[in-house]
């Protein structure tokens, strides 16, 4: 390929070289011998190619670690709407229970009245104000007075069959449907503190 | 030699210039894609793999004094059915059983609604209908509009209904979410938090409407990549487009369970007495703030078509009226308060008085001539009495203390629709008879608020403050804008007291001291036994029954101002004052008020 014409090569010839006159008609030499070729060539490609192979063998697994990562969060994102919604339920359910309405319907239920009389007991002197006489019991139903749509349909303490006052009358069949432990725990009623020494009482100045 | 390297320089130049054209083709068409249309190009693909994402921003809650939720936001869920897929499910099915393709299949109606059923039977007890309902509206939708794709059958149900509608697993069947409002406390306090519509939130009433621009929050979208088949985000390809803001929180002065049993309380004296409708005020004296504000009846929130549309405001800020004898006092104030006139000046007042001017006052009620000082006119409730006295002032005089009071004008709350009460003109446009029953309260009108207001401004030593039902709104960032009320003086100081002794008479000594007392506590109170105008000049016959005061009267702390409005079954003041009592001792009660030391000072009623 090349055209150009070859060039003396002058090997290992150095202080002597200016002083030496150029031979003619010895242009042409053998090319010498370029050595034996480096075998470290080879463990180049080789850190190369297993570099380039590495690289991109992390960024697989690194890209896999955030996909999955990507998943979970889906899925714990997804059970957070639903804890979400349970606890809006759940706080729907307890805004209803809570609201003034529920109240009065369950304290009449369970035969209380309003009491609009105060009486006012003066702790100096121990003076009464006012004219304490019982409530009347002839009251009308007060929640109707104050409606409360939420509350329509929630049965009152005293209509549900698994009630929380121990008093309350239990027939034995109702409770084999429900836990047994919790049963039996609401038909006992609690024991009572033993009063020794007389009730504690606060220290007044 | 030469030849073959000039061959070659030719190949070498063509097959570069080639390079160079193929190259630059290139490049013109990568710097067109990448830099010319890059954005629009962007937005495309965007918009092909990825999902825009409504992001709601939550209504702020309304709240009273004591942080209790008044009204909440919640999520409500719309049951969607697609007719279109309903009526294809049920071909396939047909075309699976009978081997054919589904596209050949043809259904007669009654096919459709046999395969419909199954379906519509689990459907329709989770969400209140019958079956048959729920595929009348799926036949009538397809019956309209083949292609239909779209049709309700149920709006506005809660969590447990989603959940169960989710699990039935229907495919054409989807539940669509949107927020919606309940009110936690029904009733209480309905009248004042008025209502949204049920579709889509929109307030329609009372201090949701007043109120929107606190409450209201701001929905935002987002877009992000998602995985085509089981919809997960891709990490880091979220792009928010609007942000979405919650509204702020309102907190309002009322307490709710002062408001509950002011309801209760109210509600059944009207029920008793038979009026058609009744509002009790409580102020703080010294603030002005509006602790419990009751109308009844009352809307509750959560159900407001149950209650006649009349019904579901607030009259004690919409509806004037005229105040009636309770107005004495504010007349017996300004004349004490330009020096013409002290507690036991006296005069004589008929059962008739007719004035210089051509009109004509009398009493309610027939009475020889009485010898009465101002106390005893107040204690009487003389009209002659009260005339006699105000006519001392002149016209100008009311006129300008009145609007002193902020009569005639809104109060500071700006409820929606509020009234701002009628002072009948000028001064100048009165009439003869006008000029003196505006000395007693008729021929102008006030709003119920108004008068608590005037009732406060003489509890509080002649210092009006304005009147406050909203606390604050606080944004979820925290700003909240609160600011401190500053009062104005109305009347002296002298003048106010003066007067809230000669109420404290009134109260000791009226013809209904023995139910509306309050034992401990010294109380100034003043009935009202109204005439109704009746649009057409005259007056209805039945009356405007009301009672305000405040107590207790050595150290005022709060004002309570009872209104019912013809209460046909006891047609005086004696129908407002249990309501007065009641409500009074249970607001002395519940906020442990000092009961009074000494007695009222007494002054002498007559002479």
């Amino acid at each position: 390929m090349s055209a150009l014409p070859a060039r003396p090569l002058t090997i290992g010839q150095t202080a002597a070289a200016p002083e030496r006159a150029p031979e003619r008609g010895r242009w042409l030499r053998p090319v010498p011998d370029p050595g034996r070729r480096a075998k470290p060539t080879l463990v180049y490609a080789i850190i190369a190619i297993a570099g380039v192979a590495a690289i991109v063998v992390a960024q697989l697994l690194l890209s896999i670690a955030i996909t999955q990562g990507a998943y979970d969060i889906d899925h714990a994102q997804m059970q957070q709407t639903k804890l979400d919604r349970q606890e809006q339920q759940l706080r729907e359910d307890l805004d209803r229970v809570q609201s003034p309405q529920y109240l009065a319907a369950n304290a009449e239920a369970l035969g209380m009245v309003p009491n609009a009389n105060p009486v006012f007991l003066r702790l100096s002197d121990g003076k009464l104000s006012g004219d304490p006489v019982p409530a009347g019991t002839g009251a009308a139903a007060s929640a109707p007075l104050v409606p409360n749509a939420l509350i329509d349909g929630v049965p009152l303490v005293t209509e549900e069959p698994a009630g929380e006052t121990p008093k309350q009358e239990v027939k034995p069949a109702d409770r084999d449907e429900h836990t047994g432990a919790g049963g039996a725990a609401a038909v006992e009623k609690p024991a009572e503190p033993s009063v020794t020494d007389g009730l504690p009482t606060p220290a007044t100045h | 030699m030469k030849r073959t390297s000039r061959h070659s320089m030719r190949r070498i130049i063509v097959s570069a210039v080639l390079l160079v054209v193929l190259v630059g083709v290139f490049v013109v068409k990568l710097v067109d894609i990448q830099v010319v249309r890059a954005s629009a190009l962007n937005a495309e693909a965007q918009d092909a793999r990825s999902t825009p994402v409504k992001v709601w921003g939550a209504r702020g809650d309304i709240v009273d004094a004591n942080g209790t939720v008044l009204a909440d936001s919640v999520m409500r869920y719309d049951i969607v059915v697609s007719p279109k897929q309903a009526k294809l499910a049920v071909a396939e099915r047909k075309a699976a059983k009978s081997g054919s393709s589904q596209a050949d299949v043809e259904l007669t109606t009654e096919e459709l609604v046999a395969g419909l059923t199954p379906a519509a039977t689990e459907l329709a007890p989770i969400i209140g209908l019958t079956p048959d309902q729920v595929i009348g509206v799926i036949t009538s939708k397809l019956a309209e509009n083949p292609d239909s794709d779209f049709a309700y059958v149920a709006k506005q149900v809660d969590i447990e209904a989603y959940d169960a509608v989710k699990a039935l697993e229907i495919a054409w069947v989807y539940p669509k979410e949107h927020p919606s409002r309940t009110y936690p406390n029904g009733a209480v306090a309905g009248n004042l938090l008025g209502f949204v519509q049920a579709d889509d939130g929109a307030p329609l009433a009372g201090l949701e409407l007043a109120q929107d621009q606190c409450l209201a929050g701001t929905d935002g979208e987002l877009s992000y990549l998602h995985s085509a088949s089981d919809w997960v985000p891709i990490p880091g390809t979220e792009i928010v487009h609007k942000q979405a803001h919650d509204g702020g929180t309102l907190k309002l002065t009322i307490d709710a369970d002062l408001q509950y049993f002011v309801q209760r309380v109210a509600e059944e004296q009207r029920r008793a007495t038979g009026a058609k409708w009744a509002t009790v005020t409580v102020m703080e004296a010294k603030t002005g703030r509006l602790i419990a504000v009751a109308d009844v009846p009352t809307v509750d929130p959560n159900d407001p078509g149950a209650t006649d549309a009349d019904d579901r405001g607030s009259r004690t800020f919409t509806a004037p009226f005229e105040p009636g004898s309770t107005f004495k006092a504010i007349t017996a104030a300004s004349v004490l308060d330009a020096g013409k006139a002290t507690p036991l000046d006296q005069i004589i007042a008929p059962y008739r008085y007719e004035p210089p001017n051509g009109a004509d006052i009398n009493d309610s009620a027939y009475h020889d001539d009485e010898r009465l000082t101002l106390t005893g006119v107040l204690i009487e409730s003389s009209n002659t009495g009260m005339s006699k006295f105000g006519e001392r002032l002149t016209d100008r005089q009311r006129y300008e203390d009145m609007q002193k009071f902020h009569f005639g004008e809104p109060t500071e709350v700006g409820f929606p629709e509020e009234a701002p009460g009628d002072l009948h003109g000028d001064p100048d446009e009165w009439d003869n008879q006008t000029k003196y029953t505006t000395m007693f309260g008729q021929g102008m009108t006030t709003t119920a608020v108004q008068i608590a207001s005037a009732y406060q401004t003489i509890a509080n030593g002649g210092v009006r403050m304005p009147v406050s039902l909203v606390e604050s709104c606080t944004t979820p960032d925290g700003k909240s804008t609160a600011k401190p009320a500053e009062g104005e003086r109305v009347i002296s100081e002298k003048a106010a007291d003066e007067t809230s002794q000669m109420l404290e008479r009134v109260y000791a000594e009226g013809w209904l001291a023995d139910t509306w007392n309050i034992p401990g506590y010294r109380v100034a109170a003043k009935t009202g036994t109204a005439q109704v105008a009746d649009g057409n000049g005259g007056y209805l016959h039945g009356y405007l029954v009301s009672v305000s005061g405040f107590a207790p009267a050595d150290d005022p702390e709060y004002v309570v101002s009872v209104s019912i409005m013809d209460p046909v079954k006891m047609n005086s003041s004696a129908a407002s004052a249990p309501v007065f009592q009641k409500v009074m001792s249970q607001v002395l009660k519940k906020y442990r008020t000092v009961p009074s030391g000494a007695p009222a000072p007494d002054l002498p009623a007559t002479w």
